[in-house]
């Protein structure tokens, strides 16, 4: 039949079927959106597969001791001749370890997660059950919000204030008084460091847990509260031992996703953490680096490299990088599939 | 029961103790968060004087106006490569795709999100700024923001579009509309609010986007040429991020400006997305 | 409403590119954060006479530099450096000497910002490596012994730079040149394998050095001259060095001068030299050329004039004390300049 077509008074022709119309809408539609639909799928894979050919002879030419070694060093570029490792050439003396990276950026995530996590979920549980009836919109935007704040714009913040408040207040004040607790004494440094860099991450990552641990409460019925207490708990102890455990892979899987995100972060630490090369930080004053951060720092020198082994070990570099966040949140998102058919969603 | 309602016990203090607690973890964070914005916008905001709209800056001082327009350029852009490929993927999943392939598209999508910002920059530096030859430009800052903005977009779409009311695409169908025709004038109007709020999220994040686009947009010191390749773009946190760095007083200033320009750009789109929430959940009440 | 819409996006699209004058050639510098502050006098000045070039100026580091002009996104890429010979060999780059500039040695220790330390070599080579830890250490007292009761134990913050930068690479270099151990260590270039110093921390480009030494108390940091009064506007002391002949000299007009002289007649034809750690009484030992490494075929015909009408100009009229000055860089001798104007001459 026809396409609908609302008579007009006085019309009385019907247009032939244009070549649009023959070979159907509906195909061209379905060709063009699933174009679409596969290039949104393939994106991950095209970087992922042309940053591993691109790393390849890196990872050749580095071997094992990319993941055990702390001395990162592009090579002699004013020196004569050339190295050659497992077929692939460097400068001489050029040898990429990346344990430095890798362990700092491991540290403040993990760091971070002690300090959010906590944190997160108290705030959450204020908000959903604390916090005024009247306020709550407000306080909701205002989480939202603080999500979308620009990383730039807080390590702008961290650079001016919380760095040099670090280095002239915090750490003088906790190496002195509290030095003789693990990893909180030896030198106060500049502010610039391990402490700057979870403060900054956490500040990031505790809006995005606060609104997913509050929406998956917030779904969850009041039923196991109410039974709690009906059992006779307090209603802190109702909270904690029945409808937390209840939401716990939604908890679960946002801490995991900001797990990742504060593995991904660049901006925002490139800021504040010092830039530490061939270092491993003695205290939480001390400077470290991060994978996203050095990548960024190190980019200008490794094109320096007439070799190009300096580039390429940034690609493998990216490539661990993007390895473990993608696990992380394919597994974070997996939980959060299971606990949705587990609730019949 | 008798003694939770009197209130003597210990664990009832316990209990007290520790919502008193959470109440001060919320007051510490959001204060701390709080303390930011009004610095960015106590420094910023007297930084906003009217000439800087107009010039654009000057290796470390001037204006902004090069790089307002170029994030505007790159945003806007960005979101063009997102609409069409994300509205055609949400379409297809919606309409096309069989449950498997349903649940396959959104999972990758979903993954999407989580990709470290500066892998997408250094992929498509290598890729597009040196191996293709295109150099610092539009089109590569365009594509590294559609990454980030792609599965906000996508996933509002794909929820906005399941959320069609069968009943009016049946009566569509049933009038003799061909898929097409539903599609376009029933899913997509209905929808609409549904992936404007998407395209808004996805703003927001495309704004506050740096690393990316240091390796794939450059840097200008001038406004924005009509080209896709070989002319690199200006944006605001870029100023944000080098210009704090620079011992003077009037770079100072310009990165404080920017800052608050993205604060208040952020804030909008913020506003303008729940606007748009409380509009559709007014439409669908008044039915 | 769409009408509208797009409408508005098209308007502000039109505002956000008509400003741009379509007919005028782009040329980007990037490179050297020690360069840089020159490099904006002189294109404030050059634009205003010449409206038909468009020159956008970049601090990214000299590393940036080499790498942006080589892979042909920049013109003209600033560099404290020269290209090595595996670089050279791999892409044949012209390093156009422009100025010549120099390096201090700043330092924030609280008490001695005012007057001068005298700082070696291997003193400073120790610094950075880690075998000196402490401002009262014994290595440094002896070559301060009237600041000696000053020096307290307080632990030494180096700080380096985290990019790639032709800083590092004169500073490594006179290190390097001074000091055996380092040599056979850590080296120079414009990024180097710095050794293991847990407080040493990483500071971006001349600014970034500028702002860490200024927060943190009792750092060490080198910095170009060009931002010297920023340094002792923030109350930052700067060293006296001791240069080949054994004396300790400080960065003025005479002792740059000293050393640029010792070292001109050696000055090969490509301009590829060294000028750290010049023979002379009064010879100040960090200083060097400030090179515009240029690819010689640009590809572009307006480019390439447009290029060489600024280079031209920068060594002639941007020689003047009104740009220099302000830098504390010395105009080149006329034998490089011609020299510089030769390789000049050969870009296409």
């Amino acid at each position: 039949m026809a396409a609908i077509n609302v008579p007009l008074r006085g019309a009385t022709r019907v247009a032939p079927p244009s070549t649009l119309q023959r070979i159907g809408a509906q195909a061209v539609l379905r060709g063009l959106t699933g174009l679409a639909a596969l290039a949104s799928f393939m994106i991950i894979f095209v970087m992922l597969f042309f940053l591993i050919v691109y790393a390849w002879p890196a990872i050749r030419f580095n071997g094992i001791q990319f993941f055990t070694s702390p001395i990162w060093n592009i090579g002699n570029q004013y020196g004569s001749g050339t190295i050659v490792r497992n077929g692939y050439v460097g400068e001489p003396g050029a040898a990429f370890g990346a344990l430095v990276f890798i362990y700092g950026s491991a540290v403040t995530a993990l760091l971070t997660m002690v300090v959010a996590v906590p944190l997160s979920l108290m705030v959450a549980l204020s908000l959903v059950y604390r916090v005024p009836r009247m306020i709550r919109p407000l306080a909701n935007a205002l989480v939202e919000l603080m999500a979308g704040v620009p990383s730039v714009v807080y390590g702008l913040w961290g650079m001016v204030v919380l760095v040099p408040w670090i280095g002239q207040k915090l750490a003088p004040w906790v190496t002195a008084h509290l030095g003789f607790v693990p990893f909180l004494g030896g030198a106060s440094g500049s502010g610039n460091g391990l402490a700057a860099s979870v403060f900054i991450l956490s500040l990031m990552v505790i809006p995005i847990m606060v609104a997913t641990t509050r929406d998956v409460i917030l779904a969850q019925s009041n039923t196991y509260f109410e039974a709690s207490m009906a059992l006779g708990s307090t209603s802190w102890q109702a909270m904690v031992r029945a409808v937390l455990p209840s939401v716990r892979k939604g908890i679960i899987a946002s801490v995991l996703l900001a797990f990742g995100r504060a593995l991904g972060e660049t901006m925002a630490v490139l800021m504040v953490c010092g830039a530490a090369i061939n270092s491993f930080p003695e205290n939480v004053f001390s400077p470290i680096n991060t994978i996203a951060a050095v990548i960024v720092s190190q980019l200008e020198s490794a094109l320096t490299d007439a070799s190009g082994m300096a580039q390429r070990s940034l690609a493998e570099l990216a490539c661990v990088l993007f390895i473990i966040t993608l696990i992380v949140n394919i597994v974070a998102r997996g939980i959060m599939r299971g606990a949705d058919r587990a609730e019949g969603r | 029961m008798a003694k939770a309602l009197t209130g003597t016990s210990p664990k009832t203090y316990i209990s007290h103790t520790w919502w008193a607690l959470s109440v001060a973890c919320l007051v510490a964070v959001v204060g701390v968060l709080f303390f930011i914005f009004a610095f960015v916008i106590a420094r910023g905001v007297p930084a906003l004087k009217p000439e800087i709209f107009f010039t654009p800056t000057h290796g470390i001082a001037g204006g902004l106006s090069n790089a307002i327009a170029g994030t505007f350029l790159l945003v806007f852009t960005g979101l063009v490569i997102v609409i069409l490929v994300g509205l055609g993927t949400a379409i297809w999943t919606v309409e096309f795709a069989a449950p498997w392939a349903q649940r396959v598209i959104r999972f990758m999508v979903d993954v999407l999100v989580g990709i470290p910002s500066i892998v997408v920059g250094y992929f498509l530096y290598v890729a597009l700024v040196e191996i293709a030859g295109w150099g610092f430009s539009l089109i590569a800052g365009a594509l590294a923001l559609a990454i980030f903005m792609l599965p906000y977009v996508v996933r509002a779409a794909d929820v906005a579009l399941t959320n069609v009311p069968g009943a009016l695409k049946e009566g569509a169908v049933a009038l003799g509309a061909r898929p097409a025709m539903v599609i376009s004038s029933i899913n997509l109007p209905y929808a609409l609010p549904g992936i404007l709020t998407g395209v808004l999220v996805a703003t927001g994040i495309g704004l506050g986007e740096t690393a990316p686009l240091i390796y794939t947009a450059g840097w200008s010191n001038y406004l924005p040429q009509v080209a896709l390749t070989h002319s690199p773009v200006g944006y605001l946190t870029y100023v944000v991020w080098t210009y704090i760095s620079q011992p003077f007083e009037a770079s100072h200033q310009l990165a404080y400006a920017a800052a608050a320009l993205l604060m208040i750009f952020v804030f909008l789109t913020n506003l303008l997305a729940r606007s748009f929430v409380e509009y559709k959940l007014g439409k669908s009440q008044a039915r | 409403m769409r009408k509208t819409m797009a409408l508005a996006l098209a308007a502000l699209l039109l505002v956000s590119v008509g400003g741009r004058a379509l007919a005028a050639t782009d040329l980007l510098e990037t490179g050297s954060t020690l360069l840089y502050p020159l490099m904006n006098l002189w294109v404030a000045a050059y634009q205003g006479d010449h409206k038909d070039v468009q020159i956008t100026t970049q601090g990214t580091g000299s590393g940036t530099g080499i790498s942006q002009a080589i892979s042909g996104v920049a013109q003209i890429g600033a560099s404290d450096a020269y290209m090595g010979d595996a670089q050279m060999a791999n892409s044949p780059m012209l390093n156009i000497p422009l100025a010549i500039s120099a390096q201090q040695i700043n330092y924030n220790v609280p008490g001695l910002n005012n007057v001068h330390l005298n700082l070696s070599g291997p003193v400073l080579a120790g610094i950075y490596s880690g075998e000196i830890q402490y401002w009262d250490d014994a290595k440094i007292k002896e070559i301060n012994k009237q600041y000696a009761s000053k020096l307290t134990h307080n632990q030494i913050v180096p700080i380096h730079r985290a990019d790639g930068s032709g800083d590092t690479f004169i500073f490594t270099q006179y290190l390097t040149f001074s000091t055996p151990s380092w040599k056979s260590g850590p080296g120079y270039g414009t990024t180097v394998s710095w050794p293991s110093v847990s407080t040493a921390v990483g500071a971006t480009g001349n600014p970034g050095m500028v702002q860490t030494c200024q927060n943190t108390p009792y750092s060490i940091a080198y910095v170009g001259v060009s931002f010297l009064n920023q340094t002792n506007k923030a109350g930052l002391g700067y060293a006296a060095l001791e240069n080949r002949a054994g004396k300790f000299v400080l960065p003025t007009a005479e002792t740059i001068g000293s050393a640029a002289r010792a070292l001109d007649a050696k000055t090969p034809a490509d301009e590829r030299i060294s000028l750290i750690f010049a023979p002379g009484a009064s010879s100040y030992p960090i200083i060097n050329y400030e090179y515009a490494i240029v690819n010689p075929k640009q590809g572009d015909g307006t480019k390439a004039a447009e290029l060489k009408k600024f280079l031209d100009w920068a060594l002639s009229d941007g020689q003047s004390g009104r740009f220099l000055d302000a830098v504390h860089f010395l105009p080149l001798p006329e034998s490089i300049a011609a020299k510089s104007k030769a390789q000049i001459a050969k870009i296409q």
